[in-house]
């Protein structure tokens, strides 16, 4: 066995420009590569977890949405029969107001025509009554005067009925 | 054994089979790398770039394991050109063995420079000399040292920058007389760092140069033995490699963890 210095020399030049050669032109890019994938990968998982918090979200924002249109759909029902209850109520009062006016207007009516029908009758009976007394007298009566005494006479009659 | 392929430059004696074999590992692990990050894709990636991530990841479980992974980032490259030279070094010897017989000094020559080894043995009487020009460069406990000299200059020059208190204050603890034994401990692990690679694959591709020789012993018989025995002992030193690259390399990982480490972590 020998030991030869220079073999020692050989070798540590020898691996030192080995070391330089791979740094340089094999470890270098492969390294970056190595470290490029990595950052891909973490790249990847970020987005994957924020592609599922915002589904996550975006579900919670669903239900929401469903929850609140379900809601709605309960407020327009009860808000409708509110409605249909309301104005029901306001078409019997309607109906009810309507029928009152005509019963009163109806009244009225006949009323007035009662009025004008013991109008006429008076005056009618008026006349009558002087053609049938100047018939029994045989004379004329100043009808005018005659008239008056009717009148007088039906009037008294009218307050005492 | 065979010796080794050593010839003199300016003074120094240089290894050829180290220097091919550290040559021809770096080119293989840089290829395989080069490769493995040639079409780089970051969503489609193939199985090369699988490979070499799932390697990548393996490291940085090493790195995690030991330290915090924020401070021990930056020696993601280290741990990764440590464990993937040593693992291809310590695969490389186990193949193939490539001895060359000399007999003639004059033939002993690499491109006109004399080949040491060789001709000190031929001159003190020996019939021939046989030379392994391939072998793991870990089997050899020089370039075994110096990787573990890589990992202590770097310990060392982490915990005098980086933590200057705790690194000259370790010394002395728990009690000031217990300098010396602290200092020690520091070599040994270097010591041990590196040998423990050097030991466990050099006597790896010992047992197989030994096997290969009994291939010729017993009339046939070695030969049935030496093939079983390669089958199992190189399967064996497959994993041992493995293994030895892994413990390289996670050693490498707590030394420096243990430099960077500050006293307000306990």
């Amino acid at each position: 066995m020998h030991f030869e210095w220079t073999n020692l020399v050989i070798v540590i030049v020898a691996f030192l420009i080995l070391y330089w050669l791979l740094n340089r032109y094999a470890f270098g890019p492969l390294f970056s590569v190595m470290e490029k994938r990595r950052e891909l990968i973490k790249q990847q998982m970020d987005e994957a977890a924020q592609t599922r918090n915002q589904a996550t979200q975006f579900v919670e924002e669903q239900k929401a949405a469903l929850q609140q249109a379900r809601k709605d759909a309960q407020d327009i029902i009860e808000q409708a029969r509110q409605t249909s209850n309301s104005q029901a109520e306001q078409l019997i009062n309607q109906a009810k107001e309507e029928s009152l006016r005509l019963k009163n207007e109806a009244a009225r009516d006949i009323e007035t025509e009662k009025n004008k029908a013991v109008a006429a009758l008076r005056s009618e009976i008026g006349a009558v009554s002087v053609q049938i007394a100047s018939k029994v007298l045989q004379k004329e009566v100043d009808p005018k005067a005659q008239e008056q005494l009717v009148d007088n006479y039906l009037k008294d009659v009218g307050i005492r009925q | 054994m065979h010796e080794a392929p050593i010839v003199q430059i300016a003074g120094l004696k240089f290894d050829l089979a180290l220097i091919l074999t550290v040559i021809v590992s770096g080119i293989i692990v840089f290829a395989l790398a080069k490769l493995a990050t040639r079409n780089l894709s970051v969503e489609n990636p193939g199985k090369l770039q699988n490979f070499m991530e799932w390697v990548v990841e393996f490291v940085q479980g090493l790195i995690s394991s030991t330290m915090d992974y924020k401070k021990g980032a930056p020696f993601l490259s280290l741990g990764l050109t440590l464990i993937m030279f040593i693992f291809v070094s310590n695969m490389l010897g186990l193949p193939l063995v490539v001895p060359f017989k000399y007999t003639d000094p004059a033939a002993a020559n690499f491109f006109g420079l004399p080949l040491t080894t060789v001709l000190d043995g031929l001159n003190s009487g020996k019939e021939y000399v046989e030379v392994g020009w391939w072998k793991s460069p870990t089997a050899d406990a020089a370039s075994a040292m110096g990787l573990a000299l890589i990992v202590f200059v770097l310990v060392h020059f982490l915990g005098i920058v980086k933590n200057p208190k705790h690194y000259f204050g370790h010394y002395f603890k728990p009690f000031f007389f217990f300098f010396p034994i602290n200092l020690i401990e520091q070599f040994s692990k270097l010591l041990t760092h590196g040998m423990r690679l050097f030991g466990n694959i050099f006597a790896g591709e010992v047992l197989i140069s030994v096997l290969l020789k009994m291939s010729t012993l017993w009339f046939g018989v070695g030969a049935v033995a030496s093939v079983l025995g390669l089958i199992v002992w190189q399967g064996f030193s497959i994993f041992v490699g493995t293994i030895q690259a892994f413990v390289f390399t996670i050693l490498a990982m707590v030394y420096i963890s243990q430099s960077l480490e500050t006293d307000e972590d306990h």
